[in-house]
């Protein structure tokens, strides 16, 4: 067998209709100027020119899913008492992911530390992440607010990724970068890769050194501990934050979830859904107490979980890909990689001296502050 | 330069207030982004040109206790007196800085023009001309072409309200009729066309809640029905009933409230054009009750109030 | 817990007995339907476990009977929100979901010998009260042991019965308080941490533990301070909003630690090094 693939550009579409025979392929696709990853099929407008505008995150941790449904029933011995069963599904469909990002991919490693590498892992991510083949595309070019290169990756970077596939003039260049991937290979409509190889890993070099690194000196993300735990810093910078659910929901690598119990009459289900530590009702206690009750205290510990908490606790790794959508996607262009690049130095240039405090959010109607 | 004169109109209130809402440059040529001023020396970040999209006045309420200085555009300035009908903000907290606007971007439509390449520098001339440059070339768009639909039909390019006026008054050139053309030629679609083509874009949906919270006359914030338990009227399933239900919710809370400045639709990561609902059911409320929002300091929003006769709502006869 | 085991699904469970302890709190005895579970069910004095009522949803209580009373497991449940509420309804023979244990534990071990100062307000008490249960069926590994413990009011002290038999035993010191006079009480009025002020415990050779409100907790750890504890002898249990209770729906932590599997037992020492917020 080759050890690589090739995809003539027109026959790219029979291609995915070929991978879709035995799982359900997700692809970058249009929908009016939007690009989404969703199930592809016939009638899907493939867009493989810039990342989609979400990460291909929810082919493993969906938006929502159903962690067991339960079923109340009267005791047959004792019809006032209630009995309950439970009922939950952990096993999945074959899936691959076609058109992932390099970040996306990596987002997935974040992903893995916290699900599986752990002594209680996540059946339904696991399940679904071991159903999954991760079919990613080299950058031929940085999209706005990109930095892959500053936390450790590269728009030819091949962690998380099974597949590699490389756009060429005529086509895509495929190389498995993972034992499953290999499977890919064996796809009908792929020829053997090797006399575009070199041309491939020509590109994957070049796009590179197109990427920004926001981090000055040594390109390093690095954060002062004294001014990360200064409150006017934050206040200073994020102000303009209006504490919603974008950056989180449309980051590859943010996990958190909310659990919550959805119910008709004498059944119902437990699902989980995203959430994120930017909404103040994450964090809110049933006494009315909030540990993170203005957007400041959340923002620090969206930059403080990806830059300092989660290296602490998997081998210095940083929870962000670089992948830029948090940037290109806020409302009012909050832009992470700037702060982050601020908390270099124990001192951040207030221009003159700390703004006073903003005061607080607590009470829902000042909760934009 | 109206960005010198905006820069000096600032700089003459300042004093009196603790913060200034205005605009700087973002994180690439393409986007402003709002700054919140509390030195004077910041005052030299301050741009203005058709990329300040923002909304500043959506922080107002939040900043309710403070003395603050905000620039706004013509569509911004009616947030400003919506509030006031609302008692949202204290208005002598408040110093506008009003500025007469012959249009602002849509970033996203910017971007369709120049196929999403990413924009190296972007100029803007006297006459509404855009010169973009991207690795591919230079484009020159018009402001006309690339505006946001707001723009093409605004009826209020001057503040209606404003402590200090940054520019000379401009009065509308556009047809009043055709603020809802596009919402009237909607409606001719069939029930069928219209229902398919909310469930196309509300499956995109994925419940970021960033139009809620960009929304500046969405209020509740916290309290939102959309994450409430009690009452428990939508789930936290991500399927499109709940995301319908959240939307039709949220547009049914800004019936006669929303200002139509259009934040909703811009903040959205998903490309959902959810100001359409709002701006129908603003129609409405325009024809039953011939009230629109945002205009007059001393009215009240329809709902808010009650009369015993409607003069535009025939009673069944009993 | 197993590997292989489903975290996020209860074991079903039925409540063999309630007890009103305070107008707003309640303990339920519950015992695993499978009697092969119960059997096999291990855990260490402080962990804590997820209580379900199915269609509601799921809350966090820990274990306040010992594991050297295994008859059932009891929780101790403070009416504040949706799933307490419809908790305070469940009656003997209901069925409920119990997801443990969760969580780490009090280092009791390295409590052998020591003096030990418990401090508990309110349902604080409940964490308490699986360690005090624990170390008398143990007794004779530990030194004296002192228990302060107040309310708002006298009815708002839980386990009565505990109390009563506390009292009476001659190796346990117990001191309770209440926030202000009441009628028919004549023990000690005043807040918790005045009146660990009062007592001026010696710090020599002792552990002190305290749970209750977060407001209460901060005044204990100052006094603490104050008389001359060290932060490594200072143990305390956190609390915090709680979903999957196992370290992944990211909500709990205090920096890189999470409430919910590296806590909620903490020394101050520890609380320090993670800079929490206390
Ligand atoms: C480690 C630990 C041990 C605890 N032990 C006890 C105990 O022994 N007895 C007792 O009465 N209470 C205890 N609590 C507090 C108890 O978990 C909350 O009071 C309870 O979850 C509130 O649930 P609710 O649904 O009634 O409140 P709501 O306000 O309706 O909360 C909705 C949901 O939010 C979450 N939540 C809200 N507040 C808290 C909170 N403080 N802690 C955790 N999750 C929360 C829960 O998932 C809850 O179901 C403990 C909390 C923790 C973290
Ligand atoms: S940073 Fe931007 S996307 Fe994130 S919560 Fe704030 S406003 Fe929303
Ligand atoms: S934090 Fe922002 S840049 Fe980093 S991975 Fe998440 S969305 Fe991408
Ligand atoms: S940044 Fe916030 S939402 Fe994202 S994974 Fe970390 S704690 Fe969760
Ligand atoms: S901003 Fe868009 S994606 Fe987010 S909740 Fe609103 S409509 Fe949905
Ligand atoms: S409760 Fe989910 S991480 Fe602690």
């Amino acid at each position: 067998m080759a050890d690589t693939g090739f995809v003539q550009k027109e026959k790219l579409n029979d291609f995915l209709n070929e991978l879709s025979k035995d799982a359900v392929v997700y692809a970058p696709c249009l929908e009016g100027d939007t690009v989404i990853f969703k199930a592809f099929d016939s009638g899907t407008t493939l867009c493989l020119d810039r990342p989609a505008n979400n990460p291909p995150k929810l082919v493993v941790f969906p938006q929502s899913e159903t962690l067991f449904s339960f079923k109340y029933k009267k005791d047959a011995e004792d019809p006032r008492k209630m009995s309950v069963e439970l009922e939950a599904n952990t096993d999945f469909p074959r899936a691959i992911i076609f058109g992932a990002r390099p970040c996306d991919a990596k987002g997935f490693r974040i992903y893995d530390s916290v699900y599986i590498d752990t002594n209680t892992p996540d059946p339904y991510y696991k399940g679904r992440r071991e159903k999954t083949m991760i079919a990613t595309l080299c950058c031929s070019a940085p999209s706005p607010g990109c930095f892959c290169v500053a936390v450790g990756g590269g728009p030819a970077h091949r962690e998380g990724s099974d597949v590699l596939i490389t756009q060429l003039e005529k086509g895509y260049f495929i190389e498995p970068v993972t034992e499953k991937g290999r499977a890919i290979l064996n796809v009908p409509r792929i020829e053997d890769g090797e006399q575009y190889a070199e041309e491939a890993h020509k590109r994957q070099l070049e796009s590179h050194d197109l990427v920004r690194n926001p981090f000055a000196e040594d390109g390093q993300p690095k954060i002062s501990r004294a001014l990360f735990d200064l409150d006017e810093f934050w206040e200073h910078v994020v102000s303009k934050c209006l504490s919603c659910g974008a950056c989180t929901y449309l980051c590859p690598t943010c996990y958190c979830f909310n659990i919550t119990d959805e119910q008709a009459l004498n059944n119902g289900e437990r699902i989980r859904s995203w959430d994120g530590c930017m909404f103040s009702h994450f964090t809110l206690e049933g006494s009315g107490h909030n540990p993170r009750p203005t957007k400041f205290k959340r923002f620090k510990n969206r930059v403080g979980h990806k830059f300092l908490y989660y290296p602490e606790k998997y081998n210095g790794v940083i929870a962000c890909c670089g992948c830029g959508r948090c940037i290109r996607h806020c409302p009012v262009s909050v832009d992470i990689s700037e702060i982050v690049s601020y908390l270099r130095g124990p001192r951040f240039e207030f221009t003159n001296e700390p703004p006073e405090s903003m005061g607080t959010d607590t009470n829902s109607q000042e909760q934009k502050q | 330069m109206i960005s010198q004169r905006l820069r000096e109109a600032i700089a003459g209130v300042f004093s009196e207030v603790d913060v200034a809402l205005a605009y700087q440059q973002g994180f690439d040529k393409l986007h402003a982004t709002p700054c919140f001023m509390t030195m004077p020396e910041e005052i030299n970040k301050l741009i203005w040109n058709p990329l300040c999209v923002h909304n500043l006045t959506s922080y107002l309420p939040s900043l309710k206790k403070k003395k603050v200085a905000v620039v706004v555009k013509g569509c911004d300035s009616r947030t400003i007196v919506q509030f006031m009908q609302e008692g949202l903000i204290n208005r002598e907290n408040v110093v506008i800085i009003g500025i007469p606007c012959n249009g602002v971007i849509s970033v996203n439509k910017v971007l369709h023009e120049t196929n999403h390449e990413p924009i190296e520098d972007i100029t803007f001339g006297e006459n509404g001309e855009i010169t973009v440059k991207t690795l591919k070339g230079e484009k020159t768009l018009l402001l006309s072409d690339v505006c946001p639909d707001k723009c093409k039909t605004c009826q209020y390019p001057t503040p209606i309200v404003y402590d200090r006026l940054v520019g000379d008054p401009i009065t509308s050139d556009k047809s009043p009729d055709s603020v809802y053309a596009d919402i009237k030629e909607f409606e001719n679609k069939t029930l069928e066309e219209r229902l398919q083509y909310w469930e196309q874009e509300f499956d995109r949906c994925i419940r970021c809640y960033a139009c809620r919270n960009a929304c500046p006359m969405c209020i509740c914030q916290d309290s939102c029905i959309a994450e409430t338990r009690d009452p428990h009227w939508i789930s936290q399933r991500a399927t499109l009933s709940e995301k319908f239900m959240f939307h039709m919710i949220h547009a049914l809370h800004l019936a006669g409230r929303c200002v139509e400045c259009g934040e909703c639709e811009r903040a959205c990561p998903m490309g959902i054009p959810v100001n359409k609902l709002k701006r129908k059911i603003n129609l409405d409320m325009k024809e039953l009750f011939g009230y629109e929002p945002g205009i007059d300091p001393e009215d009240k929003p329809p709902l808010y109030t009650f009369k015993v006769d409607e003069v535009t709502i025939k009673e069944h006869k009993i | 817990m197993t590997e292989n085991k489903n975290p996020y699904l209860p074991d079903l469970a039925t409540v063999i007995k309630v007890i009103d302890e305070t107008p707003n709190i309640k303990s339920y005895q519950v015992i695993l339907n499978d009697p092969e579970k119960m059997k096999m069910f291990s855990y260490e004095p402080g962990q804590v476990g997820q209580l379900s009522v199915f269609g509601v949803g799921e809350s966090t209580f820990v274990i306040n009977s010992p594991p050297t009373r295994m008859d059932y497991l009891q929780f101790s449940v403070m009416r504040v929100g949706e799933v307490t509420s419809v908790i305070h309804e469940l009656h003997e023979g209901d069925q409920i979901g119990v997801r443990a244990p969760l969580g780490n534990w009090f280092p009791y071990e390295d409590m052998k010998g020591k003096k030990i100062l418990f401090i508990g307000g309110g349902i604080g008490l409940a964490p308490l009260r699986t360690l005090i249960l624990f170390m008398l069926d143990n007794r004779a590994d530990y030194g004296d042991i002192t228990i302060l413990y107040g309310s708002r009011t006298p009815p708002d002290l839980c386990y009565k019965d505990d109390l009563k038999e506390w009292e009476s035993r001659s190796d346990v010191s117990l001191i309770l308080t209440v926030d202000t006079e009441y009628p028919g009480w004549d023990k000690r009025t005043g807040f918790v941490p005045t009146v660990l002020n009062e007592i001026a415990p010696s710090p020599e050779d002792t552990i002190a533990i305290t749970c209750g409100p977060p407001i209460m907790i901060k005044f204990v750890l100052q006094n603490l301070a104050k008389l001359n504890f060290k932060d490594e002898n200072i143990i305390t249990t956190l609390e915090a909003r709680m979903k999957c209770g196992i370290g992944i729906c990211g909500r709990c932590n205090i920096g890189s630690k999470y409430i919910c599997k590296d806590g909620p037992v903490f020394s101050l020492a520890q609380l320090k090094e993670y800079r929490a917020e206390i």
